[in-house]
C-alpha cells in the first residue's frame, strides 16, 4: 500500500512519510496501509506528512490509534512535518482521547431473562387492564349520571367513524361469506338430496357467530387500530399532557367515547352483517341450487327463532368493549418513539382479535349450557 | 484535490411561489468557503424554503443551486457525504440509541467493519461533548440540549465540509445556547467547516456568525455584522435596532476589544 505511505528506514528509526489524502472516504485502505507496518527492529516511528492533500478526523483518528499501539510495544512515535491546520486534527483527537471514559463491556448485549421479564410484563399488563377497565366501569356510570356534552358529541363521532362507514365492507365481506357457506353446506348436503336444509345451515351460522364474528374482527382491523395510532401519537406529541393541563380528564373525552361509541355501533354493524350474510346465501340458493326467495324465506321462518338473532347480537357490546379497551389502553401506552408507536398499534389488533376468539368460545360453552 | 469551485455554495436566479405568494424573486446567494454564514429574517421570509432548497428538498419554480460544486436536483441526491444538517428538533431516529443513530450514515456510506463504525461514531459523540452514558440512550431519554448535540454529531459523522444548522439554539435556555454557540465555534476552529445557520438568536448571530444573510423583500441582502448594521432597509433596521440586538452587539464588541 506504497499510495498512501512509504517507509524509510534509518537504523532504529522508521520514517514514515504519509501521503494523498488521510480521509474518511478512504478509511478503508488506510487501515490496511497502516496495519501491513511492521516495526521489525525499530525503537522509534516518525510519521511526517509533507505529501499529505487532505486531513480529516478520520484519518487523524486511525493514525492516533497506530501511535498508541506503537506506543503499546514501547516504541516511541514522533508526528513531525504536520501542518498547523493538519496538526489540529491530532491534537484534537488527543484531547478527545483523554477525556474519554472506557466502560468495558458497555454495548455487549444485556442478558435477557425471558422468564422474570414474562411474568413481569404479564404482571404489568394484567393490571394496567384492570385499572383501565375499573375506570372506563367508574366513568362510564359517572357519565350517566351526569353526561357531559362534549362527550356526548365525541361519542356520535366515533359511532359514525368505526360504526357507519364501516358498513359497506362488512356488507360486503359477510355477503361473500354468506356465498362460500351455501356452496360448502350444498356440496355435503347434496349427498342426502337435503339441499334446503342450506339455509339452516347459513343462517344459523351467521345468526349465531360468523355476522358479529366477521364484523367485530373487521373493527378490530379498522378501528381498533385506528385508536391506537391516534391516541398514541397524541401521546407523542404531548397533546394528552395538554388536555390534562387544561383540565380536562383525557381518559374521560378519549377512551370514553370510543369504548361507548363502539359499544354502540357493532351491534348495528352486526344487523347489517346478518343481512348481508343471508343475502349472500339466499343469492347462491336462487342462482345455483334451486332454492328460489320464496322456499329461502320461507325455511328461514322455520329453521331460526329470535333466539338465535339475539344470540349474535348479545356479544356484539362484549366484543366492541375489547377491541376499544385494548386499543385506547395501548394507544395510551406509547412512549419515546414512533417504532413503539407502530409496535403498539399491532399488538392492539392482534391482541384484540384474540380476546374476540376467546370471548366468543366462552359465550359458545356459556350459551350451549343454558340452551340459549 | 483540486477545487473545482469558487463558492461552497452558488444561488442564482431562485423564484420560489406557492400559488400566487412568491417567497423568492430572483434570489442569488454565494456562501464563501470556511465562513460561518447566519440567515435571518422575518416569519415567512422564506428561511425554510431556501434551506429546503438547497438541500434539495424542494424545487424551486426557477434557479440553479450548485453546493460543492455540484448542482442540486429536486429529489435526487446531492453531495450527501460532504455536507450535515442539524435539523430543528434534531430528527433523530426515536428507535435508535445517539450512537446508533451516529452510526447509521457512516454504515450507509462505507463499508467499515462494525468496531471501526464503533469506534468513529463515539469520537464524533465525544467531541460534541456528550459521554457514553449519553451515547447509549435513546433520543426520548435525552434533553433538548444533548439531543442538538445528538444530532450535531450525526451531522458531522461523515467528515462533512458544510455543515447546515436550522435554529440551533432555538427551546435552549440561555447556558445551553451559549455552550452550544461555544461547541459550534470551536468545531469551525478545528475542522475545515463552513457553516450555514438560520438563527433568531441574536447572541448567537453576533457571538459567532462571520456574515449575515437577511431576507428581506424575497430577495437576500448579505454582509459583515459591521456593515449589515448600517443597512437602510427597514426591516433590519428594526431587527438590529431592537434592544436585545443592540445588547448581544455590544457584548460581542465588549469581548473583542479585551
Amino acid at each position: 500500500m506504497a499510495e498512501f505511505l512509504t517507509e524509510k528506514r534509518q537504523d532504529g528509526l522508521l520514517q514514515i512519510s504519509l501521503q494523498k489524502d488521510w480521509v474518511f472516504a478512504n478509511l478503508n485502505a488506510l487501515q490496511a496501509a497502516l496495519d501491513a507496518i511492521e516495526p521489525g527492529s525499530a525503537t522509534a516511528v516518525e510519521f511526517s506528512c509533507g505529501g499529505l492533500d487532505q486531513f480529516d478526523l478520520a484519518g487523524a483518528w486511525v493514525l492516533y490509534e497506530k501511535s498508541m499501539d506503537f506506543e503499546d510495544i514501547e516504541i516511541k512515535t514522533e508526528f513531525k512535518g504536520f501542518h498547523a491546520a493538519h496538526f489540529k486534527f491530532l491534537q484534537h483527537i488527543i484531547d478527545i482521547a483523554a477525556q474519554k471514559e472506557y466502560v468495558p463491556g458497555y454495548f455487549d448485549p444485556k442478558p435477557n431473562h425471558w422468564v422474570a421479564d414474562g411474568i413481569r410484563k404479564l404482571g404489568s399488563n394484567t393490571i394496567d387492564a384492570v385499572d383501565s377497565v375499573g375506570f372506563i366501569a367508574r366513568s362510564v356510570l359517572d357519565g350517566i349520571k351526569r353526561p357531559s356534552r362534549l362527550v356526548i358529541g365525541e361519542i356520535i363521532r366515533q359511532i359514525h367513524a368505526t360504526g357507519t362507514t364501516a358498513i359497506p365492507i362488512v356488507m360486503v365481506v359477510c355477503f361473500l361469506m354468506g356465498v362460500v357457506l351455501a356452496y360448502q353446506s350444498a356440496r355435503q348436503l347434496e349427498q342426502f338430496g337435503a339441499n334446503i336444509f342450506m339455509v339452516d345451515l347459513v343462517a344459523n351460522s351467521i345468526f349465531r357467530e360468523l355476522g358479529v364474528l366477521l364484523a367485530a374482527i373487521m373493527v378490530a382491523g379498522r378501528s381498533g387500530s385506528a385508536f391506537a395510532a391516534s391516541l398514541g401519537t397524541m401521546k407523542l406529541t404531548e397533546e394528552i399532557d395538554a388536555l390534562r393541563v387544561l383540565g380536562l380528564n383525557p381518559n374521560e373525552i378519549l377512551i370514553i367515547p370510543r369504548v361507548v361509541g363502539l359499544m354502540i355501533a357493532l351491534p348495528f354493524l352486526t344487523v347489517f352483517a346478518n343481512i348481508a350474510g343471508l343475502l349472500g346465501g339466499a343469492f347462491i340458493g336462487a342462482t345455483v341450487l334451486d332454492i328460489n326467495w320464496f322456499a329461502f324465506t320461507e325455511r328461514l321462518a322455520t329453521s331460526i327463532d329470535v333466539n338465535d338473532v339475539l344470540v349474535g347480537l348479545s356479544k356484539a357490546p362484549a366484543f366492541a368493549f375489547l377491541i376499544a379497551v385494548t386499543g385506547t389502553l395501548r394507544g395510551m401506552q406509547v412512549k419515546g418513539s414512533a417504532e413503539e408507536l407502530g409496535r403498539l398499534t399491532t399488538v392492539a389488533v392482534v391482541q384484540s382479535i384474540f380476546l374476540i376468539i376467546v370471548a366468543d368460545s366462552i359465550f359458545t360453552v356459556l350459551y350451549a349450557r343454558i340452551g340459549f | 484535490m483540486a477545487t473545482e469551485y469558487e463558492h461552497v455554495i452558488r444561488i442564482r436566479g431562485l423564484v420560489n411561489r406557492f400559488g400566487s405568494q412568491v417567497i423568492h424573486d430572483q434570489l442569488e446567494l454565494d456562501v464563501r468557503r470556511d465562513e460561518i454564514l447566519g440567515v435571518v429574517g422575518g416569519s415567512g421570509a422564506g428561511k425554510s424554503v431556501l434551506l429546503q432548497s438547497i438541500l434539495g428538498l424542494h424545487g424551486p419554480n426557477e434557479g440553479t443551486i450548485e453546493v460543492l460544486g455540484q448542482t442540486i436536483r429536486h429529489h435526487q441526491p446531492g453531495p450527501h457525504k460532504q455536507w450535515g444538517v442539524l435539523f430543528q428538533d434534531g430528527a433523530l431516529l426515536s428507535g435508535l440509541t445517539v450512537q446508533e443513530n451516529v452510526e447509521l450514515p457512516i454504515a450507509l456510506h462505507s463499508n467499515l467493519p462494525v468496531e471501526t463504525r464503533r469506534e468513529l461514531a463515539l469520537l464524533k459523540i465525544f467531541m460534541v461533548g456528550l459521554d457514553l452514558k449519553a451515547a447509549g440512550k435513546y433520543p426520548n431519554e435525552l434533553s433538548g440540549g444533548m439531543r442538538k448535540r445528538a444530532s450535531l454529531a450525526r451531522a458531522l459523522a461523515l467528515e462533512p465540509k458544510l455543515l447546515f444548522l436550522d435554529e440551533p439554539t432555538a427551546g435552549l435556555d440561555p447556558i445551553s445556547a451559549t455552550e452550544f454557540d461555544q461547541l459550534v465555534r470551536f468545531l469551525h476552529a478545528n475542522l475545515d467547516l463552513t457553516i450555514v445557520m438560520i438563527t433568531h438568536d441574536v447572541d448567537t448571530l453576533f457571538g459567532v456568525c462571520d456574515r449575515v444573510a437577511v431576507l428581506v423583500n424575497k430577495s437576500v441582502i448579505v454582509d459583515t455584522l459591521e456593515e449589515i448594521v448600517k443597512h437602510p432597509d427597514p426591516w433590519i433596521q428594526e431587527y438590529f435596532g431592537d434592544p436585545r440586538a443592540v445588547r448581544a452587539r455590544k457584548a460581542a464588541i465588549a469581548k473583542v476589544e479585551n
